[in-house]
């Protein structure tokens, strides 16, 4: 019952959350200019094709009609028919969605154990020469574009040394009625790179939270103890280290998840990996508004999702949020 | 003699710690350098440029894509090369500067002062006033900053002066948060009693007391957000939804050479590239120099 509660209060925040975008997002179209223009040229068009434009998009009814109308929409998934691809918009994401989930979960697999091993190593070695390498690369990374970064993996690692291929999804195989690039040698060379755009700021990310913790772990009573009592350094970083320190670094790792979605838009575009990132700037350069506009609805509701419950998971491990 | 009382009590004790932010003493340190060189070179982009690369009849087709050292027709050296079209890289990268600078500069301003105005707003009048515009900010704030710059772009649509509003749109929560925060604490001293006892008009009471004593936080958050508005801008021009491709920024500049990168013709996307990161680091560091000293919790450290 009191699970209810909480999940029911945290969701229904995350409802009334998107209601407002959806508001926001539905006066912010409203302000640009009549969406009739979008249906019939301007140039060419006669007041009766207008009047006929306007009553089609229900746009002759009262403002708040139309809001349900745009709500109702939203909510059934009906972003209407692409522009350029001829199929309902939702599909079309929908059929991207496991090339941008396959990128992420690689990228997050890669990142993950890297940063918190190196914030593990960095902080239990505090102000060593490693410690501050580690720490400078952390900087360096974070203060990197990651379009900047993406680039200069493809000029170094495929245009110069020629390792890895710079670009497109590879061979793939179909397992579960998706096509997938990391069953295939070729494919899994592929995905090397643009998961590596990702995960870089991430590790820096990740092995940050992992050193401060390590750090603070490390001057505290129970520590000590196990040092006392004779446990081995490693033991002591992997069994008594790691699990204190494992809720921030649960919690980041959940939300940079959310986070990799929408900055897959950036990398997914210049490795030309065929996900949802790549599908948003495809449609809003060519103008594919209905497109564009399931994209970014289904961008927002994974990541406030993600975040709620995120949340969530937060009050289960940690006791003290749950007295708050 | 009440009054007078009053008048004391408005000495306003928070004062200090903005004027202080102008009393800095300046440092010279090498990011500080750095970064003071690369505003001078935005400033002086039309008079050290060899080329003016917005101009038609200097841009020299067939010298496009000369690798950095070559000496072009005009008689000068390329000296960072040029790009596809026979654009000086160097010249480019000046006057990418100065639309980067100014482009994050007046939407950081922009974006600080309606941050300001709606903190200061929410924590002075509170109740719904607070609550509507806190949800707001939580809204914005709770979705990462690439993801709503490209919803305002969408609904925006593009162009130099649309870049800036989404730049705003971006940034003018954090500012609101923080700047809340420290006025909620300002409205509970006894010189904003006074000022309310001497029945003050509300619009001077928050900009000539409370506004002054709780900007100084904000004022410190500037460098960084300026940080990060020219990495997103340039990220936005990268993806073809920022400034047009015919006056480039840095970030445009970048995107002008990706198709070339394949091809091994570094210089054009490299250079720029390089400049793009030494003016966000130099600009990070010295922001971060700039918050250790002003905030007086770590400088007890």
């Amino acid at each position: 019952m009191y699970w209810a509660t909480i999940a029911s209060g945290r969701l229904a925040q995350a409802a009334l959350l998107l209601l407002a975008m959806s508001l926001i997002a539905f006066i912010g179209i409203h302000s640009i200019g009549n969406p009739v223009f979008n249906v019939v040229n301007i140039e060419t068009a006669t007041a009766e094709d207008i009047r006929q434009a306007t009553t089609a998009l229900g746009l002759d009814q009262p403002v708040w009609k139309q809001y349900f109308l745009f709500l109702s929409n939203i909510v059934r998934g009906e972003f209407g028919t692409s522009y350029i691809y001829h199929q309902p918009a939702v599909d079309l994401v929908l059929g991207k969605l496991p090339a941008t989930l396959e990128l992420a979960v690689f990228a997050m697999l890669v990142a993950a154990p890297v940063g918190v091993g190196l914030g593990l190593l960095a902080g239990r070695n505090e102000g060593s020469a490693f410690d501050r390498v580690v720490l400078r690369f952390c900087v360096l990374v974070a203060s990197v574009p990651s379009f900047w970064l993406s680039m200069m993996l493809i000029l170094g690692l495929a245009v110069l040394a020629g390792w890895l291929p710079s670009g497109g999804r590879g061979d793939s195989m179909l397992a579960f009625g998706q096509e997938w690039s990391v069953l295939t040698g070729d494919g899994l060379r592929h995905i090397i790179l643009p998961a590596l755009a990702l995960a870089l700021p991430n590790i820096a990310l990740i092995c940050r939270l992992a050193r401060a913790g390590t750090i603070e772990v490390q001057g505290q009573e129970f520590t000590r103890f196990c040092r006392a009592k004779g446990l081995s350094a490693r033991r002591i970083l992997m069994r008594h280290t790691l699990p204190n320190i494992s809720i921030p670094i649960v919690t980041i790792i959940a939300l940079q998840f959310g986070g990799m979605l929408a900055f897959a838009v950036v990398v997914e575009t210049i490795f030309a990996w065929p996900g949802v990132g790549k599908l948003l700037i495809d449609s809003i350069q060519l103008l594919d508004r209905p497109v564009v506009m399931a994209t970014l609805t289904f961008v927002a509701v994974a990541f406030v999702t993600l975040n709620a419950l995120v949340d969530l998971l937060y009050a289960i491990l940690d006791p003290r949020v749950r007295l708050s | 003699m009440k009054a007078i009382v009053l008048r004391i009590l408005l000495q306003r004790p928070g004062l200090d710690r903005t004027a202080g932010l102008f009393r800095l003493r300046l440092r010279a340190g090498g990011s500080q350098i750095v970064l003071a060189a690369f505003v001078l070179v935005a400033i002086l982009a039309p008079l050290i440029s060899p080329q003016n690369p917005y101009d038609p009849l200097q841009v020299l087709g067939w010298d496009a894509s000369s690798p950095p050292g070559t000496v072009g027709s005009g008689g000068y050296a390329y000296i960072l090369g040029t790009d596809g079209l026979g654009r000086d890289i160097l010249s480019t990268i000046f006057y990418g500067l100065r639309i980067s600078l100014v482009v994050s500069i007046v939407s950081s301003l922009a974006a600080a002062m309606i941050g300001l105005a709606a903190g200061v707003t929410a924590a002075y009048f509170g109740r719904w006033i607070d609550a509507v515009i806190m949800r707001l900010v939580d809204l914005q704030l709770s979705l990462p900053t690439i993801l709503v710059a490209l919803i305002a772009i969408v609904t925006l649509g593009p162009g130099v002066d649309r870049i800036i509003l989404a730049l705003i749109i971006v940034q003018w929560a954090v500012y609101a948060r923080m700047v809340r925060g420290v006025a909620l604490s300002e409205t509970r001293k006894s010189y904003m009693d006074a000022a309310q006892l001497l029945r003050m008009p509300t619009l001077r009471i928050l900009l000539r007391h409370l506004l002054p004593n709780s900007i100084a936080p904000a004022l410190t958050l500037l460098p960084i957000e300026i940080g990060h508005a020219i990495a997103l801008e340039a990220t936005l021009s990268f993806l073809g939804l920022g400034v047009p491709l015919d006056k480039p920024s840095l970030g445009s500049a970048v995107a002008n050479g990706f198709q070339y990168l394949m091809t091994g013709q570094y210089w054009i996307s490299l250079f720029p590239g390089l400049a793009l990161l030494c003016l966000v680091a130099s600009i990070n560091f010295v922001g971060d120099d700039l918050r250790r000293r002003l905030d007086p919790r770590s400088a007890a450290r």
